[in-house]
Formats: C-alpha cells, structure tokens, sequence
C-alpha cells in the first residue's frame, strides 16, 4: 500500500513542479523571440545587439527587423526588454557583464559613476568620419558630455512641448480670449469655476486640474513662465537652485490661491495623471498645463462623451518678466552608449556606428518611425499619413520607434500629418517654443554630492513645496526646508557645481 | 513523534524512511527555502562594501561598517524607527484580534450557506493588490467628491481631507490592512478551531454554560497555542510592514508619520543606485526582526507554551 502511495505521490510533486515553472517562466521567454525567426543569414554579415525598452505588451513582428537587416548587411540581435523592468534589468547586466553592443540606459546616477570609470568607448574622436552621424545636432550632444567626453549617440525630442490646453467652447462662451499672461490665466481658470462656462446651471465645473508631479504637471511650466529658472540659474552672479528664487516663491502663492479659492482640484498633491486626464475629459475642468501632445487623447476621450467639445492649444503664457521663458529638457531621450564589455575592439565599435549611421538614412529612418510605405503610411504633399488599424501599427512598427537615432531634421525623416486641428497646431508650437527656451545649466557640470543625494534632496523640497501650497506649512517652514537642504549636502552642491560651471567657461 | 526524530545520526535515517511520505511533502519547500532565502544571504556582504555592480562582489572596495554608521547617524533615523514600531505595534494591538474574533463569531453560524458566503466574501480583498485597496480608498474618501465626504457634508459636517493629512494615516493605513486582511486571517483559526473536540462543547452545555461561556473557557484557550505560534510569526515580520501598501499612501504631508525604512531605502539607496546602503539597512532590520522572534519565542515558552521551536 504504500509504494503504491509513493509513487503517485511522487508523480504528483513532479506534476507540479513542471506546473510551476511554466507559470513562472513566460515573462523571461518574449526576450528574445525577435532574434529566432529568421531565414539564412550569411556568414559574412557583422553581428550587433542592442537592448530596448519594450511598451507593448508583444514583442513585435519581426518583419522590419529583417527589412533592416538586408538593407544594412548585419545581422541584427534586438534584446527587447519589457519598460516596466527595464531600469532592474540592466542592473543586473551590468552586474553580470552581459550588456549588449549598444545600450540605452540613463546617463545619471549610479550609471553616470560606471561611465566616468571608463565602460563605455569614448567616441569623440570617431563620429566626425561618419556622413549622418556628423550631422547630429552639437547643443543636445552636448548635453550628454560627461567631464567633457562624448559617450552617447541620442534619439532628439523636441525640447519643450509644453503649454496650456483649455476648452474653446467654454472660452467662447464666457468670451475668454487664450491667456497671454499669467493673470489673463488666473482669470480663465477663476471665471471656469465661477461663471457656469458649460451653461449648464449648475455650479459643477472647476478651472485647472492638475496631477502629483512638480515637473511634469502645472507646476514647473508655470513656474518657468514666471522666471523660475530651469532647476539652476544665475542668482547674485553664482548658480543657485530654482527654488531659492523669489519667483518661485509667487508661483507656490499662485497655485496656493487657486486651490483654497476652489479654483482648481483640492486634492492634486495625489492626483494621478489619468484621473488629471479624466477630469478634463469628463467636463469637470477647462485647463490643462502640461505637453501639448496630449490634446489629441483628450479630445479623443471628452468627444465620446460630449460631441460638441471643442480645445485649443496656447504657448506663450508670459509672467511678471514681460519675456516668455519656458523651461526645456535636454533634447534628447533614449541615449545610446557603447560597453567595452560587449564591444571589445576598436573594429567593432566602428562598425557598431556605422549601423547606427545607417539607422539614421531617411529610408531606414522611416522604416524605424512610420513603417513599410503604403502598408503601415501613405505619403501626403511630403508628410507621412498612418493607417488607421492602431492595433496593426502597434504589433509590427511601434516599438521599432525606441532604436530610432537622431530626429527628423538630421535624418531626414518623413514628419507626420495630423487630421485633428489642435494636435496639427501643437506641433507647430513645439518649434515655436524652441525660441524661449531656458535650458537647465547644470546638465553638463558634475557635482559628486548631487549625484549621490540627488533624489533625497529633491524630496525634501518638493515636501516642502507641496506643505506650502497645501497651507501645512507658512514661508518660515519653507525656508526652514531650505536650511536643512543646504546642511544636508546642499551648500556643497552649490559649491561643486560652481566650481564645475567655472573651469568649464 | 518528535521523540523519534532524535538528534542521533542512525534514527534520523530511520525515521526518514519510515516517514518518507511527509519528508517528501516538505522537500520542495526545503529546497525553495534553501535556494531562495539562505543562499542568497551570502550577498549580504556588499553591506560592507561599495559595491558597484561593473565590478562585481569581489572587485567592489570595503568599507566595514560605514553604511551602518551613515544609518545610525541620519536625521532621520529614529523618526523612521518609531514610525514602523508605532505602525507595528498598531498592527498587533488593532489588527491581530479581529481574524481571531471574526474565526470565533464565524464558528456561531447556524446556517451554513450563510456561513459559507460570508467566508468567501471576506476572503477576496486578499487578493486584490495594494495599488487596488488604496485606489479603492483614494475614490472614497477623496476630498473632491467622494463618497465618504459627500455623506458628511449632506449630514452637517464639514469635509475632512483623508489623504493629505497626517492625522489620518494611521487609522487609514490599519482600515486598509484590516479590510484586506481579515478574511484570510480567520482561515487558520477556523481550523484551529474545527479542532476543538465538540465532547467538551457537550459537557459543558450539560453543567449549564451558556454559548458565550463556552466561547470564553473553551474555544479560546483551546485555540491558545495556535494564537501564540502566529503572533511570535508576526512578532519576526515587526519590520516586513509592506513597502508597496505604505509607498502609495506616502505623499508630502503625512511623511513625518509614514516614512518607513523601506521607503527610506527606496529613495535613499534604490533609486540613487546605492544598493549597499540599501543592503545594510535591509541587513539592519532582518537582524531586529531576529531579536524579537528570539525574545518572543523565550517568553513564549516561559510561560508555559509551545514556542516555534
């Protein structure tokens, strides 16, 4: 009786075991799926991986990939690793020394420490002999030095897209013109919460709705309309943070008022952005101060409910400078870095940029960006038009769009058509906002402190920041918060970066 | 049974063979923990080191106690300290009773449909994850129409700001754990208390004791050992206080009473790629919930109960 027991019992654990490691393995398994599929490849093509974030839930078909291929004469290994995990994983590849021949990974921080200790090929000396990589713009590959070296080769964004987004049928009710200066926006926000901008009769409607982040929300644009500088700037002839500004002292009053006079969303400081966004599409609020990008998923979420809703995108909001100033990012996401671990010698490396020199030929460009012409975009008066079938471009070209290099005006690529007005518009303020631009100083200058408390010290203000304009906190409490961030590693950020900006005059 | 599993060498043997069958049951468990709970702990060396992770455990410089020291001497250590301890010690004195009262008050029904139901409804939040439960509560108790300041406005009162206010995080942080929790809790007791030989139930009911008494001198200390096992097993988890639940309720107010060492370490270390300070603050905390095990198990047995082990 009981051999008998055991064997089924033991038939049983083994059952479950393989049970297990079935559930357990299908994240790991999409990795590397892209690379299996292919037909012969000849012997003669150079072989070259790259890692990418993955936003979709599938790796993509590799159709494309093997398009690039042929056209490039390599045999190309795309790593793609679900975004989510994407930060964790390559930890870990670094810790196990299996990062690919490209990399694409943040340049600060612990990575930032790995770089100066010299990882990663220094490619000062090389890009110049290659035709489209030379054309890479010089400002934004600047701000990717580190201690004046050029490591990384960088996928451009547009270098500020923000702007206020508001409804046009409730300006046109209450006869609002687009506000030009920040009391024309205070008076637009207090007259959508005040005057019944929906004639609805009914009091249900607020001005600004806003979200539980400082930089990407309401807070630093507004900030940046109003003369904050952009993280750092010149205080009494030596760089300070922004936030030992006066102005950005009368910005924190700003929104103060707005939220005790009912004006915008009591309980922003843990708002998500899709409950910001859900308030705007559910009529709730008029304004929206953030990327102007994102007019078109308003639009497309409000007009289901309502049909009439009508947007309007505006730029040029100008504070108590009478200049407009807006802040801007580096220009650049995506960078793209070179391990010594996985590009052993100088050969490789130059034949890894000459790849990435070919990504950035406007054929293969758009290939990366919009897809196969006439099967995923049609061309229109020189402006690439997508099909409608989302679900199809996001299975075969979306993700192909993280290993793109460079941006359209240095590829050549084809720029896209929009048929929703508002979203054609925002485009053009993007470049309009390239004129304003403040640029944040310190994004080529070093700083050990900084980098190694950077993100406590950022709490510490944004705690402080936020108190204060929840009431919890008075002026004193602030620049108590201020004290206690010079004491705890502040002063000497102040004091390294100043050093920095002076030997790098 | 425990006597035959004596520590000579020869009857270990022996008596693996005559119980192969239950060896065999709590391998797989013995494997998982070995390979994923002791071996691992041989990372916990880079708490001495600078690790950095181009140069590998043994490439990576020491630097002894260093970390431990830079935690000690941080500002905000003991703020950190007695919010966990004070979260705990909530956990225990609020949250530990009810699975046990909700086991004994389940264990009453009559009707077992009822009984039935009641149990799988209370056993579903357990699954929900944290980012659901706290969801849940930021639609309810939102300060801009929700539904819980909705009711007090139209009964008179005036709003109360839950979520942004530091007053509120206790009681909202134990609600949550309480609401989640609970149900599952009482599986354990259940059986515990299904144990309960029903002869002493009967003999009880013939000397006249009325069912709250039998709750009181029969069921409880019957179930005693059980609540004692699980409350030192609580007691090792003083510092496991959940990093996701308490990191979606942190937010710029409340950060005095709700930064615990687990968030500390996501912002201090984590984030900013310092995975040895991180190590040693997660070595700090494995040590204290060590201690306290120890100590509870000591008292445990000191007066007179069967410890862990």
């Amino acid at each position: 009786m009981v051999r008998v027991r055991s064997k089924s019992a033991l038939a049983l654990l083994v059952m479950f075991a393989l049970l297990l490691t079935a559930c357990g393995n299908s994240a790991g398994t999409e990795t590397n799926k892209g690379s299996e599929s292919k037909g012969e490849t000849p012997a003669s093509r150079t072989k070259i991986s790259i890692m990418t974030p993955l936003h979709m839930a599938e790796v993509p078909d590799p159709k494309i990939e093997q398009l690039i291929e042929e056209k490039l004469n390599v045999d190309l290994d795309i790593q793609w690793i679900p975004a989510s995990t994407y930060q964790d994983r390559m930890t870990a590849a670094f810790a196990t020394g299996s990062l690919t021949d490209i990399v694409n990974i943040s340049m600060t921080g612990a990575n930032r420490e790995a770089i100066k200790d010299g990882q990663f090929w220094d490619i000062s000396s090389y890009i110049n002999e290659y035709p489209n990589l030379k054309n890479l713009k010089q400002d934004v590959l600047n701000n990717t030095l580190v201690d004046g070296n050029l490591y990384a080769l960088y996928q451009g964004r547009p270098l500020s897209r923000q702007g206020i987004i508001y409804r046009s049928d409730w300006a046109a009710n209450l006869n609002l013109a687009a506000p030009e200066t920040l009391d024309e926006l205070y008076e637009m926000i207090k007259q959508f919460t005040e005057s019944d901008p929906d004639k609805n009769n009914a009091n249900d409607t607020i001005g600004l709705a806003d979200r539980g982040d400082l930089t990407s929300g309401a807070f630093k644009t507004v900030a940046s309309w109003n003369g904050v500088p952009n993280e750092w700037g010149m205080l009494d002839g030596k760089l300070a943070p922004a936030f030992m500004f006066p102005e950005y002292k009368e910005t924190m009053d700003f929104f103060k008022k707005l939220r005790e006079s009912g004006y915008m969303n009591t309980d922003f400081p843990v708002t998500s952005k899709t409950d910001q966004q859900n308030l705007i599409i559910n009529g709730k609020a008029g304004v929206y101060i953030g990327c102007m990008c994102d007019v078109q998923q308003l639009y497309t979420g409000a007009s289901q409910l309502n049909p009439d809703v009508q947007f309007d995108v505006h730029n040029k909001v100008v504070g108590k400078t009478g200049q407009f100033t807006v802040w801007s990012g580096p220009g650049y996401n995506h960078p793209y870095l070179f391990p010594k671990s996985a590009v052993k010698t100088e050969e490789e490396l130059k034949t890894v940029l000459a790849f990435l020199n070919g990504l950035m030929d406007p054929e293969i460009a758009n290939l990366l960006y919009w897809g196969i012409e006439g099967e995923h975009y049609s061309v229109v008066d020189g402006k690439a038009v997508p099909i409608s079938d989302r679900g199809k471009l996001d299975r075969e070209v979306i993700p192909y769009n993280t290993i793109e290099v460079g941006d359209p005006d240095t590829s050549g690529r084809l720029s896209g058509s929009y048929d929703y007005a508002p979203m054609a518009r925002a485009q053009q303020l993007f470049t309009d906002n390239d004129n304003y631009v403040v640029q944040d100083p310190t994004l080529t200058l070093e700083s050990q402190t900084f980098t190694q408390n950077k993100d406590r010290l950022a709490q510490l203000i944004n705690d402080a920041t936020y108190n204060y304009m929840l009431g919890e906190s008075d002026e004193a409490a602030f620049n108590q918060a201020i004290e206690r961030w010079k004491n705890e590693g502040g002063a000497q950020i102040i004091e390294e970066f100043n050093a920095s900006y002076e030997m790098s005059k | 049974m425990s006597n035959q599993l004596a520590t000579n060498k020869g009857s270990l043997l022996r008596s693996i063979r005559k119980n192969k069958l239950i060896y065999l049951m709590i391998f797989p468990g013995l494997l998982y923990i070995l390979i994923y709970k002791y071996i691992p702990m041989y990372g916990l060396i880079i708490s001495f080191q600078n690790y950095k992770p181009y140069k590998g455990i043994m490439g990576s410089e020491w630097v002894g106690f260093e970390h431990f020291t830079r935690l000690f001497n941080s500002p905000d250590f003991w703020m950190i300290f007695s919010n966990t301890l004070i979260l705990f010690g909530l956990q225990l004195l609020i949250y530990f009773p009810i699975p046990i009262i909700l086991a004994i008050m389940l264990n009453e029904l009559r009707n077992e449909i009822y009984k039935k139901t009641v149990q799988t409804l209370i056993y579903l939040p357990h699954f929900m994850s944290w980012v659901i439960v706290v969801s849940i509560s930021f639609v309810i108790f939102t300060f801009d129409g929700g539904i819980i300041n909705g009711m007090l406005e139209s009964l008179g009162f005036s709003k109360i700001n839950f979520l942004l206010s530091s007053d509120w995080f206790r009681p909202m942080y134990i609600l949550q754990i309480i609401w989640r929790e609970a149900g599952w809790g009482t599986i354990v007791f259940l059986a515990a208390i299904a144990a309960v030989d029903p002869q002493l139930y009967e003999a009880a009911k013939m000397d006249g004791a009325s069912r709250f008494r039998q709750m009181i001198s029969i069921t409880l200390p019957s179930i005693k050992s059980v609540i004692i096992v699980l409350l030192i097993l609580k007691i090792g988890d003083v510092l496991e206080l959940g990093f996701e639940h308490v990191y979606l309720l942190l937010n710029s107010t409340n950060r005095h009473v709700a930064e615990i060492f687990d968030t500390y370490v996501y912002v201090s270390g984590i984030l900013q790629g310092q995975f040895s300070y991180s190590t040693a603050v997660g070595f700090f905390k494995g040590f204290v919930g060590l201690i306290l095990v120890l100590l509870a198990n000591w008292l445990a047995k000191r007066y007179g109960e069967e410890g862990i082990y």
